[in-house]
């Protein structure tokens, strides 16, 4: 399971320099890409990647982690493309998991959830782990109780 | 006038202007009335470009600019609003990378750097050094306009160049994060997603023959698409007061190869 490093702070664009664009998009996509190179190497079958919904969604004063966000959920396309012999999948989750306020990602996201309660990904992610999901491979499987749809 | 007068007297800069899908995109727009300014990073091929459009009655200039590098993005931005005094759209379309490879395989510096600098990096600084222009174009009446051109592989990922599709699909989240943020500000933040004869497909097709007759096989218009009617024509109503509504979006403009969306 590879969790996506986005960092929380609100950036506006006009505040995002080549310093913070490198702190925000460079090095944690760099750190995505070394993972799922790790992941192969070590021979994993079966590999999840996690990130929050910003990247589907956007969010305001947040481009910069959610082109991370998108980017590394549609490498996981890529790789499932390349990598035949094992399943690649990603998970999105509530963006406040990594403290983001969910509300940057517009009215979408402060409307009442489908279902009400605390939402825990680790079943799907156990699934995504095992001999059941064989066949999934380059999916996306939002798991925040029906926030973003 | 322009004969269709939809951008007289705006103010286009368009990245990558000087071939394929930027040039294409630059003489829709010049063809209805802006002034464009064809950023590329050579004069060798962008002068050209806005010779011929200045030719055919049009208004353009080239500057040179390097999108690889924020200051010559800023040197580009600084350069057009000096000489024109504003600037409406911001169409940014220059890429440069796409060397296949194994993911497992891929190093940053040979497969990555370069896309990451024009896709991610120079999208973020257009939209940061166009912003207060953008704005300001509003406020004189005039929606502010800045459109991105990625790709489907943005979309459904990439078997052939993996490492591609991440640096598009990151434009599109630009896209929409800053259509959220701008939305106040009354400026419009939209991608195309092309699939069209650009240079660098008709050198492919001429490699390989049977790559064209794949792509017009699995696509259900029958064809590539074309740089400026096509392609160009969707970007001019992304920059016109046509799609003053129309914000965060993904156009996919590819004959219908792509359904997925």
């Amino acid at each position: 399971m590879i969790v996506v490093d986005v960092d929380p702070t609100p950036t506006p664009v006009g505040e995002l320099d080549d310093a913070a664009i490198d702190r925000l998009w460079e090095q944690p996509m760099r750190s995505v890409i070394s993972a799922l190179q790790e992941a192969h190497r070590d021979g994993r079958d079966r590999i999840v990647v996690v990130v929050p919904t910003i990247g589907q969604s956007g969010g305001a004063s947040y481009a910069a982690q959610a082109a991370l966000a998108e980017a590394a959920r549609v490498l996981v396309k890529s790789a499932a493309r390349q990598w035949s012999d094992r399943s690649v999948n990603a998970v999105v989750l509530d963006p406040s998991e990594w403290g983001v306020d969910p509300a940057v990602s517009g009215p979408v996201s402060i409307a009442p959830r489908a279902r009400s309660g605390v939402v825990d990904p680790l079943p799907l992610i156990e699934w995504l782990s095992g001999d059941g999901a064989a066949d999934v491979t380059g999916q996306t499987v939002v798991c925040d109780g029906g926030q973003w749809m | 006038m322009s004969a269709d007068p939809r951008l007289n007297d705006r103010v286009a800069v368009v990245t990558g202007a000087g071939q394929g899908v930027g040039e294409g995109i630059a003489r829709r727009l010049a063809a209805a009335g802006a002034v464009v300014v064809i950023a590329a990073r050579r004069a060798v091929t962008g002068e050209p470009v806005a010779e011929s459009i200045r030719a055919s009655g049009g208004r353009a200039v080239c500057i040179e600019t390097d999108v690889a590098d924020t200051s010559s993005i800023a040197d580009c931005v600084g350069e057009t609003t000096k000489r024109f005094g504003r600037l409406d759209v911001m169409v940014h379309n220059a890429f440069n990378g796409g060397i296949p490879h194994r993911l497992e395989d891929a190093v940053i510096d040979k497969h990555w750097n370069s896309m990451s600098r024009t896709a991610a990096w120079a999208s973020l600084a257009c939209a940061r050094l166009g912003e207060p222009h953008l704005a300001e174009s509003t406020r004189r009446g005039v929606g502010g306009r800045l459109i991105l051109v990625t790709s489907p592989s943005g979309v459904e990922g990439s078997a052939n160049i993996p490492l591609y599709s991440p640096a598009k699909a990151a434009q599109r989240a630009i896209a929409k994060s800053l259509a959220r943020e701008w939305g106040p500000l009354g400026i419009t933040v939209n991608c195309i997603a092309p699939v069209a004869g650009s240079p660098a497909l008709m050198t492919a097709f001429d490699r390989n023959p049977a790559l064209k007759s794949a792509i017009e096989a699995r696509t259900p218009l029958g064809r590539v698409g074309d740089i400026t009617d096509d392609i160009g024509s969707v970007a001019l109503f992304l920059a016109s007061d046509d799609s003053s509504y129309v914000t965060g979006q993904t156009i996919v403009c590819d004959g219908g190869s792509f359904l997925g969306l």
